[in-house]
Order: C-alpha cells, then structure tokens, then sequence
C-alpha cells in the first residue's frame, strides 16, 4: 500500500481506520483492512477449508480405492475399515508433526506435545474442535508473525539442503511443507493411477497387482536394498511381460502402462526404500558432500568448461541447470528424477550453445556436467543415483536419453570422486595446497563467496547468525507497528476530542503541515518499509 | 520427457578429434559441418530409426567425451552398449593405438558389446596415399583375430557412413532374434546392474 491513500485515510474519514469487520480495532491494508486479529481469524478459516477439502479428498480416495480393492477380492467392506483406521492414525501423526515443528521454532519450550500425541486416536471431529480452540486461546499470531514463519521455513529449506550433517533423519520427515506435500501426492497419484487404469481393459488387474506389490513390500523391510531393487524389478519384468502378451507386442503401450505403474509403487515405497538404513548409502552421500565442499577452488577454466557467465542467457542457463539437479531430490518417481536430470542436461547445452556459437558434443557436455554439480553440490547425491539404479524400470535406464544424461551424471560424480592434480592439470603441490586450503601459489584462488560450493561451513554458520538477525530485527520491527498503530490512533483520537467540529476539508494535504502547530505529532512516518 | 524408445544401446569410443561427433553428425543430419557452424543445439544422444528388412530398429547414439581425463570412466560408458564404434584417424598412428586400448578393456568388460573399428577422415588418405599413417591391412589381421568388424569412413564425402551404422543395425537385429529367450534387452539381473554404478568406486 502506498504512503499516500494510508494518509489520505487518516485525514477523510476515520470509518475507513476501523477493521472492516466493525469490532472496533483498527484495520491495516496489508490485512486486508482488518484488523490483526480479525485477519488472523479469517486467515485461520481459509487454511482450515483447505485442510478440512485435502483431508475429504484422502478419504475419498481412500474409500474408493478400497472398494475397488476390495470388489477384486470378492469380500466385504471389511478390510476398508482397517485401512482406513490406519490410514487416518497416519494422517493424525503427520498432523501432530506438522504443529510441533512450527511450534518448536517460536516457543522451544513452552509447550510440550506429548499431551497431544495421546489424544491421537481420538475421532477426527474432536481433533478438529481442539485445534480450533487452540488457535484462539493461543497468543495472536500477527502477520509479522505469519512472515517471520514463511521466513524460517524458507531458511529452514536452504539450511536443511545444506547440511545434512545434523538432523538428516529429521529433514527428511520432519519438514512440515513435505509432509503435507507428501501424502496430498500420494493420494493424488493414487486416484491418477485409477483414472488412467479405467480406460485400460486390464486396469482392474494391474491396480490389484500393483497394490498388493505394495503391500507385500511392506512385509519385506529387513531386505537389503539389494534384494529390494530385485523385487521391483522382477515386478516390473513380470508386469510388463503379461502386457507385452496383452498388447500383442506393442511396446509403446506398454511402455505407457508401466510409467504408470512405476510412478504408482514407487511413490508408495519411497519412504521404506529411498536411502534405506541397510545401506551405507547416507554415508556416501555425506562425504560426496564433503568433498565437493573441499573442492570448492576448483574453477571453471580449471575444468576447461566452455561456458561464459558473462553472457546473461549462459548464466540463466548455468541457474536453471543448478536448480534442476537440486530439485531431483524432491522427486519420489525415479522416472522424475531422470526428467530432472534430462531437463538439467538440456539447460547445459544451451549455456555451451550460447557461449560457442555451435553445438556441444560430449567434449564440452560432460566438464559442464561436473562443474554444475560441483557449483549446486545436489542433496543426497548418492543416494539418489542407487535409488534410480535400482528402482527405474531399465530399459528407460540402460539405452534412452534418460539414460544417457544419467550416465554422463554417474561419470561425473565418479571424476569427482577420483579428481586429482593430473585431472586439472595442476602441479601435485598446487593441488595440495588448494585442498589444504591454503590456496596461495601462482593459481589465483578464488574469493570465498565466488567458490564454487554454495555451502561452504562459514558461510553457513554466517547464513545461520544472520537469519537470526533477520528474524529478531523482524520481530522488533513488528513490536514497533504496534506501538506506531498504537501512538497514532492515539494522536488522532486525541485531535478528534479536541477539535470536534472544526475539521476542514482543506486539511486534506500532509499530516506535515500541522506538524508546525503541534510538537507531539511524531516525525513523518514511512508506513511503506511496513506494508510490504 | 523423451518418449522415443530406444532398442539398441551404440556408443561412440575413441580419441579426441579422431572425428566421432562429425560421423554422427554425418549420419543423422546428412552434413558435414567446418567452419562456423550453423545454429543448432548440438546433441550428444541420438535416437535413429532404421529400416531393417521388415522391421524397424531404432539406435541410440551415445557420444562420449574423447578426453584422457576421462578415459577412467568411460566403463560407466560402454556399460550395456550392443554396439561399439571405435574410431581412431587414419592419419594419426596415435589415435590408433588408443582404439586397441578401448577394444581391450570391451572384451574384458562387455562381452556381449559389437565392436566396429572405424578408420575415420578417409578422404584425406584418399588424396595424399603418404597421409596414411594407420595400414589397412594391419588393421585387418587385428579385427580378424578378436573377432570384430572393419571399415574406413569419410564424414566429409560420406562414404561408408550409412553403410557402417546399418551394418550396426543388421547385426543387431539378427543377435535379438537369437538372444530373444534370454536377453530381451529389458531383463537386467539388478546386481549387475548397480555395476553401473559400483564401477564408479574403482
Ligand atoms: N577431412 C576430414 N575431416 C574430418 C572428418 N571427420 C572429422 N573431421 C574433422 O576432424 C575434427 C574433429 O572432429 P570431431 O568430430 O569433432 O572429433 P571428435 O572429437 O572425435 O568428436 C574436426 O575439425 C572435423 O572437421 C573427415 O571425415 N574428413
Ligand atoms: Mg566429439
């Protein structure tokens, strides 16, 4: 809201102060004209329709699913009872997680959960009442406090990416977006499965085999991750032998049916088999971090990459790769995952384009490659390469495109594995030096903040100071508007006693102006630094 | 996402500059390319489709990068390849020596890869008979011994280019007849496939 309409208010007409709820308070433009606690109970409602249509929709889905489950059985309505029940202790537990993580960043002590978590078998209507009376006897939430949270959770992200160090178990189920995320897209992709199986004459059977795939892979969590991907494999070969034989032979089709299938089980297993504790793959993943933090020095001419960031589009490219190659990691479909590696490697060859005016082969494509993984240093690299290794239907694997930039990705991560002074053309004792981190020599280093990893430890540890400067600086500033809130309406209240009827339409320009007759008015105020 | 299914895995082996972008290139797009290139986006990977008899065979055409720092890798590479077309220049002995390594290290690795040695950049010998620096004959006893195939292209004039890759393709289909029961091309044994990636560890 500009500066002027919020002055012009204050002078023409005091109505237009008030919350527009008519409780009496004032109202504010960045609420909407309400006012703090009147927008923070609409804000409630709307959130709580949201979660009150994601949850209607998961039983939906549920109950469908069941009784097309339990139609291919031939039974009752038996067993919808029980997956339901479970389903909806799941969807509680998610729901408890979800608060306590808000919770424990604003009031690490203050409240404890555990009185929560013994009512979690309670019906849902019940659940639903107490999180509503919470709300409202709960201290009032501001938009500076609605701020501060979108803040810690953008924060929370980048730190939680950056240093798996600490609390990787916990990033990976704990981050309350992801858990939302995480069941609203399994449902999705559940009902997905269904509307694409009903065009298909054999639809029925595949979900009743897919579905009990998945539940018998429930029953198998002590197998090495060996013996998992074996599994899923032979599931993948059984499936798409039986609609090679449907199809008469046309593989595209089955082709088709079996992405759907993939993208239906292995959204359901990712949890249990996505870097599972029988591997060793969480500690390759922290010294593949390590290491690319180590390498930070390492330079784009070093690489001989023949990208220019000087060029805009090449350096829009350069970030889109970057982004890409992060963002496989969100992905649970190892399918997905290739696209995001695809759509990595596509960005790369425009930034060669770009740079040399004619096409990149894989001489210039694979150092590319390796420099954009050393720049973004993608979260649970190795994890997520045996997750696709062992859980991609492989005939996307092996010969495709996927394939190939997939592979070009196993390279590059093998070179860093493996890179050495001779890789970079660098004496042994430049090499020394750099991975020492003396840097020094005729090699000219680079600056800290040019280095290629993004998150080197100082500069997290910076990051984190000043989030907290951030947040206190937030919540000071959040203190100040009220008490500016506070101070003008008592100012105005003050004027409109005093001169009751000798308020003149030419008062219309700046509050300024009077400034002159009346020392206690405060300095001009800048309400835009606020409304933003 | 690309959908184009690909039957047969062909990868591309040999030294820097020994011409195996241009013989793709050649291939797929019909050109020869000097100079200033024009405005395309170059590509690694290329799907083709061939017409083999009554079929259709689709190739996928992985370039790899020539360079020595990455001679360690290229295993990751050939890994599951049908087909191998190793190039080495006609007018450069060097280049030559580097083929008999990755010829090597397929019979040890990928048993089940066709290697195809390929004499590139033909029309310079053509002219200039003292630019030959690599014997065809010599070549011809070596292919004869480890059991492969043997043929000099040009990129430029094109010559033999189509004849390589739909030999490439031809020997393909009549080994899938053959391996059909066993080896659909789709049946990984999944321990050997994270070799793909074990490898990289070594
Ligand atoms: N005269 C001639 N030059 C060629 C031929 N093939 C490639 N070249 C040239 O050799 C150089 C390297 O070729 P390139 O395809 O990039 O080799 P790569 O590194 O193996 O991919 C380029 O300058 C090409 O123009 C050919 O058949 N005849
Ligand atoms: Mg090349």
């Amino acid at each position: 809201m500009s500066q002027r309409s919020e002055r012009r208010g204050i002078h023409v007409d005091q109505s237009e102060l008030l919350c527009k709820k008519g409780c009496g308070y004032y109202g504010n433009a960045a609420w909407q004209g309400l006012c703090s606690k009147c927008w923070r109970e609409e804000y409630q409602r709307a959130r709580q329709k949201q979660i009150q249509e994601d949850w209607e929709l998961a039983e939906k889905l549920q109950r469908e699913e069941d009784a097309a489950y339990a139609s291919s059985h031939g039974s009752q309505s038996q067993p919808s009872l029980t997956a339901f029940s479970k389903f909806e202790e799941k969807k509680t537990n998610e729901k408890t997680r979800k608060v306590t993580t808000v919770k424990k960043f604003f009031s690490p002590s203050s409240r404890s959960t555990t009185k929560k978590e013994k009512e979690r078998d309670e019906e849902r209507e019940k659940e639903r009442e107490r999180e509503r009376g919470e709300k409202v006897q709960g201290r009032r939430e501001s938009h500076g406090e609605t701020l501060l949270r979108d803040l810690k959770g953008i924060f929370t992200h980048s730190w939680e990416i950056g240093s798996p160090t600490e609390e990787s178990h916990e990033a990976k189920s704990h981050s309350p977006s992801f858990v939302h995320q995480s069941s609203v897209e399994t449902d999705q992709v559940s009902r997905e499965f269904v509307d694409f199986l009903k065009s298909l004459k054999p639809g029925r059977e595949i979900h009743k085999q897919s579905r009990a795939f998945v539940e018998s892979m429930g029953n198998k969590k002590d197998l090495g991750a060996d013996e998992l991907s074996e599994c899923v494999q032979d599931f993948y070969q059984n499936m798409s032998d039986r609609l090679l034989t449907h199809f008469k032979g046309s593989s595209e089709k089955v082709e088709r049916v079996m992405d759907q299938v993939e993208k239906y089980i292995m959204t359901r297993l990712y949890k249990s088999v996505f870097c599972p504790e029988t591997t060793d793959d969480e500690k390759k993943d922290l010294t593949t971090q390590h290491r690319i933090r180590a390498l930070h020095w390492v330079t784009i001419q070093m690489l001989c990459v023949p990208v220019d960031e000087e060029i805009p589009e090449a350096a829009d490219s350069v970030v889109k790769a970057i982004t890409d190659i992060i963002e496989m990691d969100s992905k649970r479909v190892p399918r997905d995952k290739l696209a995001c590696i695809t759509s990595c490697s596509k960005h790369i060859f425009n930034a060669i384009k770009v740079t040399k005016k004619e096409p990149a082969s894989a001489d210039d494509f694979l150092p590319t490659l390796i420099y954009i993984v050393l720049k973004a240093n993608p979260p649970r690299l190795q994890s997520n390469i045996q997750y696709i290794t062992r859980f991609c239907n492989p005939s996307r694997l092996m010969s495709g495109e996927d394939g190939y930039y997939f592979t070009n990705l196993c390279c590059a991560v093998a070179f860093i594995e493996k890179l050495d002074a001779h890789s970079l053309n660098l004496s042994v004792e430049d090499f020394e030096r750099h991975m020492c981190g003396g840097g020094g020599g005729d090699v000219s280093p680079r600056r800290r903040s040019e280095s290629l990893s993004p998150w080197p430890l100082e500069l997290l540890s910076a990051l984190q100071e000043r989030q907290q400067q951030v947040l206190e600086e937030a919540r000071d500033l959040q203190a100040e508007l009220q008490r500016w809130q506070e101070g003008v309406a008592r100012e105005v209240q003050d004027i409109l006693d005093k001169y009751p009827l000798e308020i003149k339409r030419h008062a219309a320009h700046a509050i300024d102006s009077e400034n002159d007759e009346n020392d206690r008015l405060p300095p001009p105020l800048q309400p835009q630094v606020f409304a933003g | 996402m690309t959908a184009m299914r690909v039957d047969a895995k062909v990868v591309m082996l040999g030294k820097e500059s020994v011409g195996k972008t241009s013989l793709v290139e050649r291939y797929v797009h019909h050109r020869f390319l000097v100079g200033p290139y024009q405005n395309t986006i170059g590509a690694a990977f290329v799907a083709k489709s061939i017409n083999v008899g009554d079929k259709v065979i689709t190739l996928g055409i992985w370039d790899t990068a020539g360079s020595e720092r990455y001679e360690a890798m290229s295993r990751i590479y050939y890994r599951g390849a049908r087909a191998a077309i190793v190039c080495y220049d006609l007018t450069d002995n060097s280049s030559f020596q580097r083929a008999r390594f990755w010829v090597k290290e397929l019979q040890t690795f990928e048993e089940h890869c066709k290697i195809y040695l390929c004499g590139t950049k033909n029309d310079l010998v053509e002219g200039d008979r003292s630019a030959r620096q690599v014997d065809f004959h010599d070549v011809q006893d070596f292919v004869e011994e480890i059991g492969a195939q043997h043929i000099e292209t040009s990129s430029k004039t094109g010559n033999n280019v189509d004849a390589l890759f739909m030999k490439v393709a031809e020997d393909f289909s009549n080994s899938a007849f053959e391996l059909l029961p066993e080896e659909k091309g789709v049946n990984l044994d999944p321990k050997k496939n994270s070799y793909l990636y074990t490898c990289c560890h070594h």
